[in-house]
């Protein structure tokens, strides 16, 4: 392999797994904040896609109307997803319950996205945007936008968390539920708060990851899942920076995996690479003290 | 009875072997997303004995059982420490690991109805045990709910033993449970290795009754929808397994004039059934009651 192909292997991997990044971070704003996880998350963005190609059959929309629609609707299905699984079960030890109702949800929006889009495959708006030619070095334009995104988002998640009122709240409630409802904060709108942020950063994961495969599938909200969780989990449970490095690793492997061996035991390798991760290092990237410190890896059903 | 009728209770005696295995983790407190990979040992190891080297069914499916129970109790020894999402997603990645390395098994042999044999992503085809033996789908479909039947109603047995009730104790409260003497460790690899063997038995018996197999039917669908029907039945007993299983298919097949719409409205429901039931239909309360009330009369 020559050293000219493994860098841009490397950079092709790295950009692309900051699509990952994206989502693993939409993912750890909710597992974050509750502890729970939410499997409906990525039939919400494909019901977002989905909507957002149904709407512009009857009126033109353009490219940012589809963004606006997109961001709205991932919004607004993460909304109803906290209102009907989160919510009442916020109280006790509902971490399944949460999460099959959660599954229920999954299956009926994704039942509505493929009602809604007919056909397998359908085209998405592209984004145009001049990719950047080296002399032997080939970066794509939309991968460049989608890393100055994940950072972008990061940061502006950190400002949020560790700067801003509403951050203070929302790692009070994470951090002891019960004590900052005594003290009279809303938890309710906290949580409902959080689904929406969270919804909108997976709503803008979602179109960034859509225009730059310019199609949409069925497939696309499961695909958003397992990516979204594994990244999660490799970077590290609950960590924003985690996230975005688990993303970026595992869009790295994948590559090399994919060049070296092909597709088919790019996922097996993946899978075990992932299997191995957790048995030994269940912290990931970020070490074993988030694990440690971590709640959840000790709740019981 | 019509064929179609004998398949769909056929079908439903199957999903509940893997249903029932979700069931026995959820005991010792813990969340499997990753059963349909023992499903998929049990149903590819029977498929391979039986049709590949004309092995009599029962040792067939007591190799699946044997395989499928190592295989879940390595999960659970390698897995000792992790509990909650880390135990989750280390069977996801499993299962998933298992799926997709069954894409690249090859071995086919040509017999006069045609190839047989894991063909990857193609598919295990003409697993002819059922047609070689002369066996009619209303004798198998007898077959599977026996053996159900008989699994069920030794697991009410064993609820009111001191296993049962120590496992229960370590779902809930591990530090309790270990105060006591109890070994986690001990009940949890026993409970997930029974796991597996059922799931694989569940298993066997589908790639017996398909008689068509492929990596794609193991994949976390299946998995999901077993521990959603365990949830939505209920922790109390193991009848709540089969009362998810039972709901869900009758209910879906019952409803097929609207087929297109079923999961809008079917997945609405389950949230909303959740939302009152939190525990599930037949919850420990209920059971209980229950007990209660039999003590009066």
């Amino acid at each position: 392999m020559a050293i000219i192909d493994f860098i841009q292997v490397s950079i092709d991997g790295l950009l692309y797994g900051s699509s990952y990044s994206l989502l693993a971070i939409s993912f750890s704003l909710t597992f974050g904040l509750m502890k729970r996880i939410n499997l409906a998350f990525g039939s919400t963005l494909l019901f977002a896609g989905a909507i957002s190609i149904w709407l512009s059959q009857f009126i033109a929309i353009g490219i940012f109307g589809t963004l606006i629609v997109v961001l709205f609707f991932s919004m607004l299905a993460n909304l109803y997803v906290e209102k009907l699984c989160f919510a009442p079960h916020r109280k006790g030890k509902g971490a399944v319950v949460s999460m099959i109702a959660s599954f229920a949800i999954w299956m009926q929006l994704d039942e509505i996205s493929s009602q809604l889009l007919p056909d397998r495959t359908h085209s998405f708006p592209e984004l145009e945007i001049p990719s950047l030619y080296g002399e032997t070095i080939l970066i794509r334009g939309n991968h460049i936008l989608h890393l100055t995104i994940a950072v972008l988002m990061v940061i502006i998640l950190f400002l949020i968390i560790y700067k801003t009122r509403y951050g203070i709240l929302m790692r009070a409630v994470s951090e002891r539920p019960e004590t900052a409802n005594l003290l009279g904060f809303n938890v309710e709108r906290v949580n409902k708060m959080t689904f929406a942020l969270a919804g909108i950063s997976g709503g803008m994961a979602a179109f960034l990851i859509l225009t730059s495969e310019s199609q949409i599938t069925p497939f696309f909200g499961v695909w958003c899942t397992i990516k979204g969780l594994v990244a999660m989990m490799l970077g590290g449970v609950g960590s924003l920076v985690g996230a975005l490095i688990g993303g970026l690793v595992l869009g790295l492997v994948e590559a090399h995996l994919t060049y070296q061996v092909g597709a088919n035991y790019r996922e097996i390798i993946t899978y075990a690479l992932l299997f191995f991760i957790i048995i030994i290092f269940p912290g990931g990237i970020m070490g074993n003290t988030i694990y440690r410190n971590d709640k959840s890896a000790t709740e019981r059903i | 009875m019509s064929i179609y009728f004998i398949s769909v209770i056929t079908n439903m005696t199957l999903i509940s072997f893997i249903a029932l295995s979700t069931y026995l983790i959820l005991i010792v407190g813990e969340v499997s997303f990753g059963q349909q990979a023992f499903f998929g040992i049990g149903a590819y190891v029977t498929a391979i004995y039986t049709a590949l080297f004309d092995f009599p069914l029962l040792i067939s499916l007591i190799l699946a059982i044997l395989l499928s129970t190592l295989v879940s109790l390595f999960l659970s020894i390698a897995t000792n420490r992790l509990s909650g999402i880390y135990f989750s997603i280390a069977t996801l990645a499993f299962a998933e690991l298992f799926r997709s390395s069954l894409l690249e098994i090859y071995y086919t042999v040509s017999t006069p109805n045609g190839i047989t044999g894991p063909n990857g992503p193609e598919g295990f085809q003409n697993i002819r045990w059922i047609f070689d033996n002369n066996i009619t789908a209303g004798m198998f479909s007898l077959g599977c709910f026996l053996t159900l039947s008989v699994l069920v109603i030794s697991l009410l047995f064993l609820e009111n033993t001191s296993l049962f009730k120590n496992a229960r104790l370590v779902g809930k409260d591990i530090i309790l449970a270990e105060s006591l003497g109890i070994r986690p460790a001990v009940y949890r690899g026993l409970f997930i290795g029974t796991a597996g063997g059922i799931a694989g038995f569940g298993g066997g018996l589908f790639a017996l009754h398909n008689t068509y197999i492929e990596p794609s039917m193991f994949g976390i669908m299946l998995g999901v929808h077993a521990l959603a029907y365990t949830v939505i039945g209920g922790l109390g007993s193991p009848i709540g397994p089969l009362l998810g299983v039972i709901l869900d298919i009758g209910f879906l097949e019952s409803i097929r004039a609207i087929s297109e719409y079923r999961m809008i409205i079917f997945g609405g429901a389950v949230a909303l059934v959740l939302i009152v039931f939190p525990e599930g239909l037949i919850n420990s309360k209920l059971i209980q009651k229950m007990k209660r009330l039999l003590k009066k009369k």
